[in-house]
C-alpha cells in the first residue's frame, strides 16, 4: 500500500508509462500504480501535497505533486539536480519504481471556495501550483476570479505549455505570461512576474482574494514585496516551502524548521505562517 | 508501591530468568570510567556491574539502532520491497533512570504522533527493562550528571518493567519494584522476599541523600524555556554558541532522546538493494543541504540554535510530554567545545537576562 499505516515508510511499485520533456533538464514522466487499489487511495490526495519517490539504487525523495486530482494520470515533473532525479531522467516507459503518499497538507481549495484565485508562478514554481489551476478551473464556479501570471527566463523555459496555450485561450480567466529575455517569434511581454501587474487592463482584486506565490527566491522576494505594496495580507498569501526530507511523516526531522515539520504540517504555508517559523525562506 | 526485596547475589537469577526469553545486555566496565552495554553471556555473566559509570552510548540503539535494515528491495522487471521485521527481543538490564525516561520521550516522538513507527514500535514491545536507580555517589553519577534538573533521576517514576535500588546496608539486600505486568509477574518469583514500610521509608532517604551529591543541581530550565519559545534570544547569543561548536555531531550520537536518522539504499546483490535508515545529527552542514546545493542552515549557529530549540522549546515539550533531554550529561562529556545543555542553559540564561538589564 502506498499509504498504510502498518509500515509507514513501504512504498508501491509504480510503473512508468511514459516521459515527455518540457524544457531543459525538466522532464514530466506520467505512471500508473501497479496495484490499481493502491492508485484508487493515492488519488484521494489534493493540490499542494507531495509523494516520497523511489528510483531503485539511487534513493527516495520527495516530489510535489503537479496533476490535478480531476485529471486522469498521474505524473511527477522534476528537473535533473541531484542524484535520484538523475536516475529517474534515465527511466524509460515501461521501468519500474516506487512511490509512497500522498503526504503534506496541501492548499485548503475548499476553504478558498467563494474567493479570487491569483497564481503567480516563476519557473518550475508552475510544477505544484499546476495542479490549483487544473483543479480550480475543474471547480471553476466554486470561484470568484481567476488570475495566472507565469513567467520563465526565456520563451523556451515556459513550462507545460500545451496546458498554457488552452489557458490563454480560455475566456472564464486570466492566463497572462510573460519572459525575461525575449527569444524567436516572442510578442508577449517581456519583464519580470511582476511588471504584469502593472499592464493596462490587469485588474488584481485585493478584497477577498488569495495568492498562490511558487517560484526561485529571488522572484519570490520581488513578488511578494510588489504584492505588499499593492496592500495584499500576508494571511491571504500562500506557498508551498521545499526542504530536504527523508521521511515525508515527521520521524527523519530534516525538514523541520522552527516548530513546524515542513512534511506534516506543510508544505504548504502562508506568508504569516511562514514570518513565524523564523527560519529564513 | 509494592515493594520486595532481592539479595545483591540473587540479582544473577534475575538476568538467567531473563535470558530464557530475551537477548539480555548489561553495563560493563572497560578501562578506567569506561564502560559499556553488551550481551550478557555464560562468560561475562558474573561480570555485570551494577553501580557504573552510565555508558557513552546509550541504550537508545536497542529501539532505535545506529543503522537500521528497514526494507529490501529487489528491483528489475518484478520488482519487491519488503519490510525487515524486527523481531529481536531485548532485555536492558541495569539501564540508568534518566535513559529510562529517554526511552519514554522516544515513544512519544515515534508512536505518538499522525503516523506510528512501526520498526520502533516492534522493537519496543519486545524491550524489557530492568532499572538500576543510581544511589552509589562514587560510581553511579559523576559531576556531569545533572537527571535531578531534568526531573529524571535519580530514581525513574515509571516506563520501566522492573526497578532495583541498592538499601546500601549490611544486608545487601535491593528494594525492587515493577511498573508493568510484565514486571509484576517477575516479581512473583521465589527469589523476591517481602518488604517493609521500613524499607520503603529507607529508600526515600537514600535518594534524598543522592540528590545532594550531584555537582550541577540549577540547570535554569525554565528561563532557557521561556527565551527559546518566545523568540528572545539574540542571533549575538546564538552565534556565541555556534563559535564553540565543532560540528562533530557527537552530541546526537550520545543523546538518548536524539530522533533525527537519514535513509540510504545500499546495494546487497546486482540487483537488490537494503534500504537502511541510520542516525543522522542536526550539527552536520549536510543535514538540511537540499539538492543542487541550497543549504537554509548554512551557518554553524542555524545549526546548533536548532538542537537547543528542539529539546527546549514549549511546543515540543507540550508534545512529547516531556522536554528532550533528561540530564545524563552525556553531551557535557564528550562535546569538545564545552557546549553541553547545561553550560547552552546557562548561557542563554545570563546573555539574555545581561540583554534585558542594557
Amino acid at each position: 500500500m502506498s499509504c498504510t499505516h502498518d509500515n509507514i515508510y513501504r512504498p508501491a511499485i509504480a510503473i512508468l508509462d511514459e516521459v515527455r520533456d518540457e524544457i531543459k533538464e525538466v522532464r514530466t514522466f506520467f505512471w500508473h500504480f501497479d496495484d490499481p487499489a493502491n492508485e484508487k487511495v493515492f488519488r484521494a490526495f489534493m493540490p499542494g501535497q507531495f509523494a516520497m519517490v523511489s528510483i531503485f539504487g539511487a534513493g527516495e525523495i520527495a516530489i510535489s505533486l503537479p496533476p490535478s486530482p480531476t485529471e486522469d494520470r498521474l505524473f511527477f515533473t522534476t528537473r535533473k539536480v541531484g542524484s535520484v532525479t538523475a536516475a529517474m531522467h534515465d527511466l524509460k516507459p515501461g521501468d519500474r519504481f516506487a512511490v509512497r503518499g500522498p503526504y503534506g497538507n496541501g492548499f485548503p481549495m475548499r476553504q478558498y471556495e467563494g474567493r479570487n484565485l491569483i497564481i503567480v508562478a516563476g519557473g518550475i514554481g508552475l510544477i505544484p501550483l499546476r495542479s490549483v489551476i487544473i483543479y480550480a478551473l475543474h471547480h471553476r464556479a466554486k470561484y470568484e476570479k481567476i488570475q495566472v501570471f507565469y513567467g520563465s527566463r526565456t520563451p523556451k523555459d515556459l513550462m507545460y505549455l500545451e496546458n498554457l496555450r488552452q489557458w490563454q485561450a480560455d475566456n472564464g480567466f486570466e492566463c497572462y505570461l510573460t519572459v525575461d529575455k525575449a527569444e524567436g517569434d516572442w510578442k508577449d511581454n517581456v519583464g519580470v512576474v511582476g511588471s504584469l501587474f502593472k499592464k493596462p487592463g490587469v485588474q488584481m482584486p485585493v478584497e477577498g482574494t488569495t495568492v498562490f506565490v511558487c517560484g526561485p527566491p529571488i522572484m519570490f522576494r520581488f513578488v511578494l514585496a510588489d504584492l505588499q505594496k499593492m496592500g495584499f495580507q500576508d494571511q491571504n498569501m500562500v506557498s508551498t516551502l521545499e526542504r530536504y526530507m527523508k521521511c515525508g511523516v515527521g520521524k527523519c526531522g530534516h525538514c523541520c524548521i522552527g516548530v513546524a515539520y515542513v512534511c506534516t504540517d506543510g508544505p504548504v504555508f502562508t506568508l504569516e505562517q511562514i514570518r513565524k517559523l523564523g527560519e529564513v525562506i | 508501591m509494592r515493594g520486595r526485596l532481592i539479595h545483591t547475589g540473587d540479582l544473577g537469577k534475575i538476568i538467567d530468568y531473563l535470558r530464557r526469553d530475551y537477548r539480555v545486555v548489561a553495563p560493563f566496565e572497560g578501562r578506567g570510567r569506561d564502560s559499556y552495554f553488551d550481551e550478557v553471556t555464560d562468560m561475562n555473566r558474573d561480570a555485570v556491574a551494577i553501580h557504573v559509570a552510565n555508558p557513552y552510548y546509550p541504550p537508545k540503539r536497542y529501539v532505535l539502532p545506529h543503522i537500521q535494515r528497514i526494507l529490501t528491495i529487489s528491483a528489475g522487471q518484478n520488482p519487491a520491497i519488503e519490510p525487515c521485521a524486527q523481531t529481536e527481543k531485548v532485555a536492558v538490564f541495569g539501564i540508568r533512570s534518566c535513559d529510562v525516561e529517554g526511552i519514554f520521550h522516544l515513544d512519544r516522538f515515534y508512536l505518538g504522533n499522525t503516523y506510528r513507527d512501526s520498526y520502533y514500535e516492534q522493537l519496543r514491545n519486545n524491550l524489557f527493562i530492568v532499572n538500576v536507580a543510581c544511589t552509589d555517589i562514587e560510581r553511579d553519577i559523576d559531576e556531569h550528571c545533572f537527571c535531578v534538573c531534568a526531573d529524571a533521576g535519580p530514581a525513574a517514576k515509571a516506563h520501566f518493567d522492573l526497578q532495583f535500588l541498592d538499601l546500601h546496608d549490611e544486608s545487601g539486600d535491593f528494594l525492587a519494584v515493577a511498573g508493568t505486568p510484565a514486571g509484576e509477574e517477575l516479581l512473583a518469583q521465589p527469589f523476591f522476599r517481602k518488604a517493609t514500610m521500613e524499607h520503603v521509608a529507607r529508600r526515600r532517604s537514600i535518594l534524598n541523600e543522592v540528590r545532594k551529591h550531584f555537582r550541577i543541581s540549577t540547570s535554569w530550565y525554565s528561563a532557557a524555556t521561556r527565551f527559546i519559545t518566545h523568540g528572545e534570544i539574540q542571533d549575538s547569543t546564538w552565534k556565541k554558541i555556534g563559535d564553540r561548536c565543532l560540528e562533530c555531531g557527537g552530541c546526537s550520537y550520545v543523546c538518548p532522546t536524539c530522533t533525527c536518522f537519514t535513509v540510504a539504499d545500499r546495494p546487497t546483490g546486482p540487483d537488490t538493494f537494503e534500504r537502511v535508515r541510520v542516525w543522522d545529527a542536526c550539527a552536520l552542514s549536510g543535514f538540511t543541504r537540499m539538492a543542487g546545493g541550497h543549504n537554509p542552515r548554512k551557518a554553524v549557529h542555524d545549526r546548533r540554535n536548532r538542537r537547543f530549540f528542539r529539546k527546549l522549546s514549549h511546543y515540543f515539550i507540550q508534545r512529547e510530554f516531556t522536554m528532550a533531554c533528561v540530564g545524563c550529561g552525556r553531551c557535557v562529556r564528550v562535546c569538545h567545545g564545552d557546549i553541553g545543555m547545561p553550560e547552552v542553559v546557562e548561557i542563554l540564561r545570563r546573555e539574555t537576562v545581561a540583554q534585558e538589564q542594557a
